[in-house]
């Protein structure tokens, strides 16, 4: 994904704007206590899980099914999303495989595979509201779910931690 | 058209693009300015391809000057039949391409200019390269009001566009190109680009129209030649390199090996209207039918160009329904274009019924149908 725009993106705003992880920061007060506890667990259990390749996608896998979607630092570098084009389910990709593509200002960015194996899922929300890339990368704003044919290759990903680090280096 | 000026003293190209590394030792650095001998939309498309597919961007960018003869262009996300006159282009021989970059739809001809942009992914910075067009026409005439906008259009006076953007992002290369208007055909220019097509709901990517100038109406001196010398030359001053031009011919297969399937897969049906994302067409038109007047409704969903639903009204008892069943039992599955539903229905009105007014009735029938691609 896109590594562009990054003089826009400020490292102050980068970090402000870095996804509320209910596991890591504490949530906004104006939460009621009920539901802000139910994301609690289920945020953290799906950031556990959250794996980055250096194009920033990001993949979290649950049973054997890898969801896959853009990071919030490549979602600020494109600017507001107006199509998705994604991949038919069935589809076989391999690693690094360009699957769809992302517009966004007059922009269209490829998107990459982070593993091998079969679409099984797209996000059919994106094609009404391509938005949600924006406004909940990690969450609604998904892309697709695929099979995890090798599960080794996930060892070859970045962690959470180490996909930060890397995006700082790059600013740099 | 090539610079003749700018050729001297430059290296042959055979040195700089042969691939994979062998000729990019000399020169692998810094900026280089290449030119196509080619009008072709196709070739030229294929060879923006070809150059960020095989080029080695990591320490060189590299502007591409190209010009087009009559075509309207689509971004990559774009729905044809949206987006421009499809019938006025047949009429006037006018083609159609579909590129890789995101945004809207533009007309070129030869009197618009294109310039490629090609960076790393890290160098790609949109603003910059139009600051650089700016300044370079600053250069030719100070007097001209041209800026660059927040959705990187260039607009002449304030409210003309002379220029449009689109980019394309992969995994390591980025290429920014836009259009400058120096003295296109405006008059066929504002014709092709309206879609006489009512009722099509699609989330494509839609244009935004704008008011258009060319450059040669603020100034009638300014020719495409100018233009594209005082571009080039910007651009070598801002890279610090010799101001050549290296011409290059998008058909030489021995210089950019795999150009021409490149070339092909972009004239591909599939490609130009197969890509266009799933639509719908609600519409209904009249006929007349021996001095009665008659409305038809018609409904379709198309996606990758092929009809996948379709459903036809008539009024009761003016056709047996069997007859409209098959009619559009075959259009489901044919792509919406008027060259190939003419073959299914005339391969239908063939076998179809031998009655003299079911047969005109159908023909009439199917003809508007086709009227409708």
């Amino acid at each position: 994904m896109a590594t562009l725009a990054l003089r826009r993106v400020g490292l102050s705003r980068l970090s402000l704007a870095r996804p509320r992880s209910p596991g890591l920061s504490p949530p906004p007060p104006a939460w009621p206590a009920w539901p802000q506890a139910r994301s609690l667990s289920a945020g953290a259990l799906l950031l556990a899980a959250r794996k980055f390749t250096d194009k920033h996608e990001w993949i979290s896998v649950e049973n054997g099914i890898g969801t896959v979607g853009i990071s919030n630092f490549a979602q600020e570098a494109l600017g507001d999303v107006v199509y998705c084009s994604l991949p038919e389910v069935g589809t076989k990709l391999n690693k690094q495989d360009e699957f769809g593509a992302l517009e966004s200002v007059k922009a269209a960015s490829e998107l990459y595979s982070p593993l091998t194996g079969e679409v099984t899922e797209v996000n059919t929300a994106l094609a009404d509201n391509p938005g949600l890339v924006n406004k909940s990368c990690y969450e609604d704003g998904w892309l697709m779910k695929m099979t995890v044919d090798n599960p080794s290759e996930l060892d070859e990903l970045m962690s959470e931690d180490a996909y930060e680090k890397y995006v700082k280096s790059i600013e740099e | 058209m090539i610079i003749q000026s700018s050729l001297k003293n430059c290296f042959q190209l055979s040195h700089v693009l042969r691939i994979p590394t062998a000729g990019l030792k000399c020169a692998a650095k810094g900026g280089l300015i290449l030119q196509s001998v080619s009008n072709d939309v196709y070739q030229n498309l294929a060879i923006e391809d070809w150059i960020h597919d095989n080029m080695n961007l990591e320490n060189r960018q590299v502007l591409f000057l190209w010009r087009n003869s009559p075509v309207v262009v689509i971004g990559r996300h774009q729905n044809p039949w949206q987006e421009c006159n499809l019938k006025v282009m047949r009429q006037n021989n006018i083609k159609l391409a579909r590129r890789r970059s995101g945004g809207g739809t533009v007309y070129h001809d030869l009197g618009n200019i294109n310039l490629t942009f090609f960076t790393s992914k890290k160098k790609y910075e949109r603003m910059e390269n139009l600051k650089l067009v700016v300044s370079a026409l600053k250069a030719l005439r100070p007097q001209l009001d041209v800026v660059a906008t927040g959705r990187y259009d260039l607009l002449l006076n304030r409210d003309f566009k002379i220029s449009g953007t689109a980019a394309k992002l992969g995994r390591t290369a980025a290429y920014h190109h836009c259009t400058l208007l120096c003295c296109a055909d405006k008059l066929l220019l504002s014709s092709v680009l309206k879609s006489p097509y009512k009722g099509i709901k699609s989330n494509a990517t839609p244009s935004v129209p704008a008011l258009v100038k060319n450059l040669f109406e603020e100034d009638s001196t300014l020719s495409c030649e100018m233009l594209m010398g005082a571009i080039s030359a910007e651009y070598a001053t801002h890279h610090q390199i010799d101001h050549c031009i290296i011409p290059i011919n998008p058909a030489d297969e021995m210089q950019f090996p795999g150009i021409n399937i490149k070339t092909k897969e972009l004239q591909t049906w599939e490609w130009i209207y197969g890509k266009t994302p799933k639509f719908s067409i609600s519409t209904c038109f009249n006929m007349i039918y021996k001095q009665s007047c008659l409305e038809v409704k018609v409904y379709m969903e198309v996606k990758y160009g092929k009809i996948e639903v379709c459903s036809i009204e008539l009024p009761q008892q003016w056709l047996p329904p069997d007859l409209c069943d098959e009619l559009k039992k075959n259009l489901i599955g044919s792509k919406f274009c008027p060259s190939e539903i003419t073959a299914v229905t005339s391969a239908l009105l063939r076998t179809g019924p031998q009655d003299y007014e079911l047969h005109n009735k159908w023909n009439l029938l199917c003809e508007k149908v086709i009227m409708l691609m």
